[in-house]
């Protein structure tokens, strides 16, 4: 089990890696066809809030795991 | 024996009156939060008028960022108030500021009275809801957990569990009553703000209920003890042991809760709306009836969750949400979807235009009235609002922004709208299995001395920003699916990826990673 978890440990970090360009470019893309307030708006927040979220909670879980760091849990 | 009789029941009788005071006034701190979301429609036609675009963009802030920018904030604030003074008067400061907010918004005039101050002072207030709320889950949780009986955990913390819910349920109950009252022109007239001024009389309850409580045992000691942690913030988010646990409970645990929770609740009354075109008394209806027959659940999960452990029930609400939620929408979709209805051609009544002139605008109303063979009665009421001025008539036209304005409004047969209550009712099931047992899974993953800080920001992020995002990623995913404006979105049910995929990496993290303890972990 210690090691899956810590296998995985390397898919939540690439995870939150990945999903940083991943969200740019489509946010760019978005942008670019529709200028509008609105995607403004809705790319800001994802940017801004959630994206920083996703890959700060993801990549810092995903290193812990690796190193195993909840290869025993509490 | 009988003295030790005597002992238990008063314990239990003192627990009783912990929860009951520390529930209602999270109850109320939820109805607050909920009425500004649910009388958003009118709020924003009140202090945020679409023509000024400043107006409109607090509006959309003031939506938005009083969930997933100011509750975490307040989490943290609060939370550290609350590991360094106490529980008690930290979450009776949070339900003065709720209350005091909730009460003063009812009274600021209008955007046409005092202009752009209305919007700000709104905005302003809405924020500091949103404060307010971070600081008191994490407050009642922890005091009512502190108070609970090993073995007794889960039962106890599931009534605070059940006032998110019950608040959502006062707060449509409260609006539905006063706008019946009062027809609907008054209620969106002034009678909106009726249940606002109503919370100051809840918050007063409240807060007299509150001053009677006494502090926490568990933290009085460590108090006492001079044990307390002299930097909360530092000790939850610095320390690997502790930050580990913090995500571990936002990952595998608070953002598939936050998902599942939004949409069993809130993005099931914006499909029945908004997809299903489900007239506004009957859709509200459904969700209220759902609310009521599912609360229960809150309290059976929870004291469930003290004989087989957390985990097992959460992760199962997960799991069964993720499988069953395109079912579950397709079958609402259906049972409301005209286009496999049998129209009784000789019952559809076209009324002749109206036309009436307000201010510069002529307006024509045309009202089409549809039945079907199954009793579902169709309204379609089409406005089209022309400039009296030729020039500006001829301007709107060559820009193509003349167009009708309609209002679709379904009402379902009894048949029908009791299976729609049975739909949403499940999906408040899993609501109350991710639920139920989460404040008592959160409370014990942290140790008493930085417990209100470390779990409300897990908390809040979860339900505030994974699910607070719920509506505004759900709607973004189905407009995607629009083949053109004007047009019917490909898929309606597109909005479900979020949650689904979001509530599926939380199932897979929390399976891996966290332990299937019961009650049995010491919270000291």
């Amino acid at each position: 089990m210690s090691v899956i978890k810590r296998l995985f440990g390397i898919v939540w970090s690439l995870m939150g890696v990945g999903i940083i360009p991943l969200v740019i470019m489509q946010a760019m893309k978005e942008i670019a066809a529709k200028p509008s307030e609105e995607n403004w708006i809705f790319w800001s927040i994802v940017i801004v809030v959630l994206m920083p979220i996703i890959s700060f909670s993801l990549i810092t879980f995903g290193v812990f795991a690796l190193k195993g760091e909840y290869d025993v849990i509490a | 024996m009988a003295r030790d009789n005597a002992y238990q029941t008063e314990e239990v009788s003192s627990t009783r009156r912990v929860i009951a005071a520390s529930s209602v006034g999270t109850l109320i701190e939820w109805y607050d939060f909920y009425i500004f979301g649910t009388l958003a429609k009118i709020i924003s036609e009140q202090f945020f008028p679409k023509d000024n675009p400043t107006a409109a963009l607090l509006a959309t802030l003031a939506t938005f960022a009083a969930g997933f920018v100011v509750r975490p904030f307040g989490a943290l604030f609060f939370g550290r108030l609350g590991d360094l003074i106490g529980r008690k008067y930290t979450f009776l400061v949070t339900l003065v500021i709720m209350g005091g907010s909730t009460f003063a918004i009812g009274l600021v005039p209008g955007y046409k009275t005092i202009g752009f101050f209305a919007p700000a002072i709104v905005f302003l207030l809405r924020l500091l809801q949103g404060l307010a709320l971070g600081g008191e889950y994490g407050g009642a949780a922890t005091y009512v957990a502190e108070h609970s009986p090993d073995g007794q955990r889960g039962f106890w913390t599931s009534f605070i569990q059940t006032t998110a819910t019950l608040g959502l349920f006062l707060a449509l109950g409260v609006i539905l009553v006063v706008r019946q009252t009062l027809t609907v022109p008054v209620f969106e007239d002034w009678g909106w703000r009726i249940p606002f001024i109503v919370s100051a009389f809840l918050v007063g309850v409240s807060i007299f209920i509150r001053l009677k409580m006494s502090e926490s045992p568990m933290f009085a000691k460590m108090k006492k003890e001079g044990k307390t942690s002299a930097n909360p913030l530092a000790e939850s988010f610095k320390q690997k042991d502790n930050l580990k646990m913090v995500l571990i409970a936002l990952l595998g645990a608070t953002a598939g809760q936050g998902v599942v929770w939004y949409t069993g609740q809130f993005y099931a009354l914006s499909f029945l709306q908004n997809a299903c075109n489900i007239e506004f008394e009957q859709s509200n209806t459904i969700i209220l009836v759902a609310l009521v027959l599912g609360t229960p659940f809150f309290v059976l999960f929870g004291a469930l969750s003290d004989k087989i452990g957390r985990k097992y029930i959460m992760m199962a609400g997960m799991l069964i949400a993720v499988v069953s939620y395109r079912p579950i929408y397709t079958m609402m979709y259906n049972n409301a979807d005209l286009k496999q209805k049998t129209e009784v051609i000789e019952k559809t009544v076209v009324s002749d235009p109206k036309v009436e002139v307000k201010g510069t605008d002529t307006v024509t109303t045309i009202v089409t009235n549809k039945t079907y063979a199954d009793g579902t009665t169709y309204n379609e009421t089409v406005k089209t609002t022309v400039p009296l001025d030729e020039t500006k008539k001829a301007a709107l036209t060559a820009a193509g922004k003349l167009k009708p304005e309609k209002k679709k409004s379904v009402i379902l047969p009894k048949e029908i709208y009791y299976k729609m209550i049975g739909f949403v009712f499940v999906q408040v099931i899993f609501v109350t299995m991710v639920y139920g047992p989460i404040a008592a899974f959160l409370v014990e993953i942290f140790p008493t001395r930085i417990r209100y800080t470390s779990m409300s920001l897990p908390y809040h992020i979860g339900n505030g920003v994974f699910g607070g995002l719920v509506p505004l990623i759900s709607t973004r995913l189905v407009e995607a699916t629009r083949p053109a404006p004007g047009l019917p979105p490909a898929d309606p049910l597109a909005g479900l990826w979020y949650p689904i995929l979001i509530a599926s990496v939380s199932f897979v993290i929390g399976m891996l990673y966290i332990s299937n303890k019961t009650n049995n972990m010491d919270v000291e």
